[in-house]
C-alpha cells in the first residue's frame, strides 16, 4: 500500500475500494477523477484496500481487512468511519460536481432520512448484484445464485473469457485480473487524457 | 432492522432481511483470537516443512469472496482441532511464488502437511465447521 504524507491523511477522507472487482474499480476511477481539482488538490483519497490487514490497522484500530472487502468504508479525518450507503453520501458530499444534491441525504422526515435509505438499498443492491459484472472477488448472495449462474453460462456460450471452477466455493487464480488504482495524486494513464 | 422495513415500505420492493442483505453500517468489531498464524515465504520452510506433525495450510486471499466465507469456519475449526492439527495461513497475492511452487490454481486451497510432507488438498472446501473438520483431518488418518 503506497504511504502518503502523515498531514495528508489526517485532514482528508480517505476512501478505500476493492480493487479487485471491475466495478468497484471503475467507480474508484471516476471518484478520484471527480475529486481533483484543477490546482492538484484533492477532497478525498482514493485507495485500495490491498492484502496487508496490519497496514489497515494503522489506518483505523476498528478496520478489519476481511471487512473493508465486504462493504465501502469511509474513513475520516476525526477518526470516525462510515459504511455502506453512508459512506457514498459523504463520498457525494465531498465531490465538487455531487455536493449540491449530496445535501438531500440529510433531510429528515418525521426522523426518517428517505434519501439516505433509499441510497442505503440502492448501495445495497449494487453491492449484490457486482458478480453479474463479472467480479469473483464480492461474493454472490442467495438470493442472486439462480441469475449469476445463468449470466455465467451465457458468457461461456457467448464466447466470454470463462473461467470455470472445479468447485462452487473457489476462485480460480487466473480469472482474478487485478489492476490496482494508484493512490490519489497520481491519475492513471487513461484518466490524464479525460 | 427499523431502517431496513422503512426502506422496503419507501420502494415497495418485496425484500426482506432474508433475501436482500443490506450491508453494516457500523464497523464490526472481530475478537483477537486469531487462531491461524499467517506464513510468509521467508517462514514456510521453517514452520510448515521442518516442523513436526499434522499441519494444514490455507492458501487464500483476502479479496476472495469464498476465502472471505470461509475464514469464521476456519477460525471455529482451528480452535476445535488445534489438539491434533496446526492450521495456518498463506496469502497468495503476497506469496505468489510460494503459491506458483505449490501450483495453487485457485482460493481457497487448503494443502495437508504431515512431518514436512504433502498428504492430502483440498480446493473450495464447503464453508461447513464439519466439512472443513474433515479436510483438514482426514488426510492424517489414512
Amino acid at each position: 500500500m503506497s504511504q502518503l504524507p502523515e498531514i495528508q491523511r489526517q485532514t482528508t477522507p480517505i476512501l478505500l475500494f476493492n480493487d479487485e472487482c471491475a466495478v468497484c474499480r471503475r467507480i474508484g476511477h471516476w471518484v478520484q477523477r471527480s475529486a481533483q481539482s484543477n490546482s492538484g488538490e484533492t477532497s478525498l483519497i482514493v485507495q485500495p484496500i490491498g492484502d496487508d490487514p496490519a497496514a489497515l490497522l494503522a489506518l483505523h484500530p476498528d478496520l478489519d481487512i476481511w471487512d473493508a472487502y465486504e462493504t465501502i468504508h469511509l474513513l475520516m479525518p476525526d477518526g470516525s468511519m462510515k459504511l455502506g450507503g453512508e459512506a457514498v453520501a459523504e463520498v457525494l458530499r465531498s465531490l465538487p460536481n455531487t455536493k449540491w444534491f449530496a445535501g438531500c441525504f440529510a433531510v429528515s422526515i418525521f426522523g426518517f432520512h428517505p434519501f439516505q435509505m433509499t441510497l442505503n438499498l440502492s448501495y445495497a443492491i449494487l453491492a449484490d448484484v457486482r458478480p453479474l459484472f463479472g467480479c469473483e472477488s464480492c461474493g454472490t448472495p442467495g438470493w442472486l445464485r439462480p441469475i449469476a449462474s445463468i449470466t455465467k453460462w451465457a458468457k461461456g456460450v457467448f464466447g466470454e473469457n470463462h473461467h470455470s471452477s472445479p468447485t462452487p466455493h473457489f476462485t480460480s487464480l487466473a480469472a482474478r485480473r487485478v489492476r490496482p488504482l494508484p493512490v490519489s495524486g497520481e491519475l492513471p494513464p487513461q484518466a490524464r487524457h479525460i | 432492522m427499523q431502517p431496513l422495513i422503512a426502506q422496503v415500505i419507501l420502494i415497495g420492493a418485496p425484500m426482506t432481511s432474508e433475501t436482500l442483505e443490506v450491508p453494516r453500517t457500523t464497523p464490526r468489531r472481530r475478537g483477537s483470537s486469531d487462531s491461524i498464524g499467517t506464513v510468509t515465504g521467508s517462514t514456510f520452510s521453517s514452520l510448515i516443512l521442518e516442523a513436526e506433525g499434522p499441519i494444514a495450510v490455507e492458501f487464500m486471499s483476502y479479496g476472495c469472496a469464498h476465502c472471505r466465507a470461509l475464514e469464521p469456519v476456519i477460525e471455529k475449526v482451528a480452535e476445535t482441532v488445534k489438539s491434533r492439527v496446526k492450521i495456518f495461513r498463506v496469502n497468495t497475492a503476497v506469496e505468489e511464488e510460494l503459491s506458483d511452487s505449490y501450483e495453487i490454481l485457485g482460493t481457497p486451497t487448503l494443502i495437508m502437511f504431515l512431518n514436512g510432507r504433502e498428504v492430502g488438498r483440498v480446493e473450495g472446501p464447503h464453508p461447513t465447521v464439519s466439512s472443513v473438520v474433515t479436510a483438514v483431518t482426514q488426510p492424517f488418518e489414512s
